[in-house]
């Protein structure tokens, strides 16, 4: 039986959020089903499937239905309403620290996960990093040409001597660290975030904004701002670049001064499949799967190993690769957390300018 | 006609049963367990509301969405009643024609919309193309992530919902009040003036309420239109649920947005009879 304080809150909850099931509870989630594995869709969700899904079902014997989009208020009425329905969940690496602070995530087993050959940035307490991407320059090539395009956010942020509209994300994420590059600051540097560097950070941004045409939302967006030449430059992630240079569109991109960040995965609170999803996690970071990253060309490895047995073709778009790894600044993502919420207010009055 | 409706009370109440359950279960119900969210913040129970009437950003979010909304509805409104008016004018196959064409872009989704105006208003686009062919700009114009796309964006969407119920009312009136107007000596204008327009206000205060209250809901459009400052509240409400997971001041500044809409309702109720045109049969 469910009482009436319960099924108010799944109505309402399916009311807020679209798509949970308002009879989530009635078939409780302790009921036998399948391991479900949520991401974000895409070409993320593919190759999430090929590399450590497929093999991971095979290796286990079990059933692993892939879900999409994740979805950050569906997950948190799965958990406060006692009905989850996914097992292990692919999120952006704020949400690590934000769905720690709910209490909405269980925390990683490291008895299971064994993590003594990956590198500390990608893993923390209540999520593991499982593949990696970056947000780096890119521009349009009849605007720039390709070799004598920009190589810094400094350069990003040089008007004269790159003319043309830019495009930036819309959240402060990224645009944090860009800007501190741009005004200076060493990568060593760009965190702890304080008051006074995001002072900075705004008002250097304030200096670029007359600039910036687009704020992007969408990872599509900026591939097709920039090969319609609505946008002369503007921040992207790699993958969607890597993607449309692939089609010939007049687009290119540097990982010069790249923002690297990782694919993480989490698993909700009150999972009736949370060994497994330990297991599984465990699985995505062997080198056996961190390898298929390679071939499918997408995603990096987060492993370095991997990374570094990559031919030199592979490895010139690896994130993970020792070339890359040291033109870029990794995003730390507890930081992220910090700056997202706390100066949230400034970032509202800085767009609303 | 009136007298069925109070002679049959028990035939009425059993007809109006099962939309009156489905509203109190999937309306009525989350909407209090809504309300009571609003006043689930940890800080106390007025926490919610107090940052939002004293936050100098979230002023300016829920004035911007009244001033969008208000500028879609004038437009909508001015576009819409000389359609409604030739509407009025036709018959037969035309008339079919004709409203097929203002209800046509209600088979199409909103989003698919949204882009297909993202393309056509671009730097580069055929809108931008067509002006400097014709020869009016030597520059393409920022027709895209600006108040304009956002106002061009919406009032398509609303549009349909401006013709119509204008139209019910235009339809209504009496032409041979229009032709004793005319036979008593007054210039067309007058007639309009003073004959036609004031029995079609009905109409236009309907669809003026209900463009604007569809409006103040926006969402998609000024998302993926607009500029960086065009911020909604429904943006913000999706945003605090989705991103921030801080239901109590979502919640909050959903309730908020219900009751200045109630409260502007108010005071148009008793400008413009706008109950008149959608009850009148």
């Amino acid at each position: 039986m469910i009482d009436r304080r319960r099924f108010l809150q799944t109505a309402a909850s399916a009311g807020l959020v679209v798509g949970v099931s308002p009879l989530g509870l009635l078939h409780s989630a302790r009921a036998e089903r399948p391991f479900v594995f949520t991401s974000w869709g895409g070409a993320l969700s593919a190759m999430e499937k090929e590399a450590f899904m497929d093999p991971a079902s095979k290796l286990f014997g079990t059933e692993i239905v892939n879900t999409s989009p994740t979805n950050y208020a569906k997950l948190k009425a799965m958990v406060e309403g006692n009905a989850v329905e996914w097992d292990l969940v692919d999120v952006g690496g704020r949400f690590i620290f934000q769905g720690r602070d709910q209490g909405l995530l269980e925390p990683i087993d490291y008895k299971i996960v064994d993590v003594s050959h990956l590198a500390k940035e990608w893993h923390v307490p209540y999520g593991v990093f499982t593949s990696t991407g970056a947000t780096i320059i890119a521009w349009n090539t009849k605007a720039f040409p390709e070799d004598k395009g920009p190589s810094s956010w400094k350069d990003f942020w040089d008007v004269k001597k790159f003319p043309g509209a830019r495009g930036l994300y819309k959240p402060f994420y990224y645009n944090y660290e860009a800007a501190l590059l741009a005004d200076g600051v060493k990568r060593e540097e760009v965190y702890p975030v304080t008051d006074e560097k995001v002072k900075q950070a705004i008002g250097k941004l304030k200096e670029l904004k007359p600039h910036v045409k687009v704020w992007w939302t969408a990872g599509a967006q900026p591939p097709q701002l920039l090969s319609s030449g609505e946008l002369a430059m503007s921040s992207a992630w790699n993958g969607r670049i890597l993607d449309i240079r692939k089609e010939k569109a007049p687009v290119a991109m540097t990982y010069e001064d790249g923002l690297a960040w990782g694919n993480a995965w989490v698993v909700p609170k009150g999972t009736p499949h949370k060994e497994l999803a330990m297991k599984i996690i465990n699985y995505a970071i062997t080198e056996p799967a961190q390898e298929r990253l390679i071939k499918i060309g997408t995603y990096g490895p987060v492993l370095a190993s991997v990374a570094a047995k990559a031919s030199p073709e592979e490895q010139a778009i690896l994130v993970t690769s020792p070339q890359n790894q040291k033109r870029m600044l990794v995003m730390n993502e507890e930081q992220c957390a910090i700056y997202s919420t706390k100066y949230e207010q400034q970032w509202n009055e800085f767009q609303l300018g | 006609m009136k007298d069925t409706r109070s002679r049959r009370p028990l035939a009425t109440a059993l007809l109006l049963l099962p939309a009156a359950l489905f509203l109190l279960l999937w309306f009525a119900a989350p909407l209090g367990e809504l309300l009571r969210l609003s006043f689930s913040d940890p800080r106390g129970a007025l926490a919610a509301y107090r940052e939002l009437v004293t936050g100098d950003v979230y002023r300016r979010v829920f004035a911007n969405t009244l001033l969008v909304s208000v500028v879609v509805t004038g437009i909508s409104i001015l576009l819409g009643y000389p359609i409604a008016h030739v509407l009025t004018r036709l018959h037969g196959a035309r008339l079919h024609f004709a409203f097929w064409c203002v209800l046509f872009p209600f088979w199409v989704s909103v989003l698919v919309r949204t882009f297909s105006w993202m393309l056509l208003l671009e730097r580069n686009g055929p809108v931008n193309a067509a002006l400097e062919a014709l020869g009016l700009t030597s520059a393409p114009l920022p027709l895209l992530f600006n108040n304009t796309a956002v106002y061009i964006g919406m009032t398509h969407v609303m549009l349909p919902y401006a013709v119509l119920p204008i139209y019910a009312s235009l339809v209504r009136i009496d032409r041979r009040l229009l032709l004793a107007s005319d036979g008593l000596g007054a210039s067309p204008w007058t007639t309009f003036r003073r004959v036609y327009l004031p029995l079609g206000m009905p109409g236009v205060g309907a669809a003026a309420a209900l463009v604007f209250l569809l409006s103040l809901g926006f969402f998609i459009t000024p998302a993926l239109l607009g500029g960086i400052s065009n911020i909604t509240v429904a943006m913000l409400i999706e945003h605090l649920v989705n991103e921030r997971l801080v239901w109590s001041l979502a919640a909050a500044a959903a309730f908020l947005l219900l009751g200045v809409t109630l409260a502007l309702l108010f005071v148009a109720a008793r400008l413009v009879p706008i109950g008149q045109a959608l009850s009148e049969r």
